[in-house]
């Protein structure tokens, strides 16, 4: 193991060097990538949100709306599992020190876990029917944390 | 010219530089701006592939574009604000920053693709308002939509980068 990093350290100069870090358009590039990413997976649950809180799309049924919008959710997820990290792999001892970096990832990590499970039980199809009850402030966390990550995520550039 | 000389007054009042020197202000107007593009954003983006028939299509078009309405106005409105506050905190900057105008101009043109959509096709909006296959004219009209508002991000991000 410490052979193998003394190695390593040794032919350091010769190993690929990131992209992100050799040419400096990667960066923006990756990172407006980033930004449609978070629009179009904010974007849609926002719209799922608007709707459990009873202000949009009130014809339409809950569950068909959630999941009209699922394969829309997994693209941008998608797009952000793909651009965060690459972009986080660019200089990552220093983004594990910034304490917005930490706190973006706390927020996404809640915001999923309340998104799988929380908004799955909300969206469920024998619920349709029902009042909208819990499931006003349950959208009101939900859109509190993504804006959260937002804005801790653009936090991470200011400092 | 004259809007360079609005812009060097701009530049020395203590507005400009209270934006431009503050800890606070500069980011604040960054966030709310990109904010504002993601929700704003988002909602048209949803718009647009609806209309294309790519999402939502058991939804009404006219829902999907009458009931955000007010949202995306809300969200262009604070867009240009805080953009407008961003380019004030260093006129002299941006006012020879061509991505700041090639931005501007691509916002313009936003506006104008989003009145031909509502004063033009959308008219008939009840025609096709249930179809998953809509009307070609209204499809050009947000596949256009869909680049612009994707081409705004990355030229927004590249004024930074000039």
């Amino acid at each position: 193991m410490i052979l193998a990093f003394a190695v390593l350290q040794a032919h350091a100069e010769a190993l690929p060097v990131n992209p992100i870090a050799r040419w400096e358009w990667v960066f923006p590039v990756v990172e407006s990538l980033h930004i449609c990413g978070f629009t179009v997976l904010v974007g849609t649950i926002v719209i799922l949100d608007l709707r459990l809180l009873g202000l949009r799309l009130r014809q339409q049924p809950i569950s068909q709306l959630a999941r009209a919008l699922s394969p829309w959710i997994w693209a941008g997820l998608i797009a952000q599992l793909i651009t965060g990290p690459y972009l986080f792999s660019g200089d990552p001892f220093e983004y594990v020190q910034i304490t917005a970096f930490r706190v973006k990832m706390l927020l996404f990590l809640l915001a999923l876990i309340f998104h799988f499970a929380v908004m799955r039980v909300a969206t469920a199809p024998w619920r349709d029917a029902a009042a909208l009850g819990w499931r006003r402030p349950a959208a009101l966390v939900s859109l509190s944390l993504w804006v959260g990550v937002m804005l801790a995520g653009l936090w991470i550039g200011n400092l | 010219m004259e809007l360079l000389s609005f812009c060097q007054w701009l530049n020395q009042t203590r507005f400009s530089a209270w934006l431009r020197e503050a800890p606070y202000p500069f980011p604040i107007l960054i966030v709310v701006h990109v904010i504002a593009i993601a929700l704003g954003g988002g909602m048209v983006v949803m718009g647009n592939l609806r209309v294309l028939g790519w999402a939502m299509r058991g939804v009404p078009v006219s829902q999907m574009i009458g009931q955000f309405r007010a949202c995306k106005w809300a969200a262009f409105a604070i867009l240009l604000i805080s953009g407008l506050l961003i380019a004030a905190s260093d006129p002299l900057e941006y006012y020879s920053n061509i991505m700041w105008w090639i931005s501007l101009t691509v916002l313009a043109l936003a506006g104008v693709n989003a009145a031909i959509f509502r004063y033009g096709i959308y008219r008939s909006v009840a025609a096709w308002d249930d179809a998953a296959v809509t009307p070609p004219s209204a499809r050009r009209w947000a596949g256009i939509s869909l680049v612009i508002w994707i081409g705004l991000i990355f030229i927004g991000r590249a004024i930074a980068f000039f």
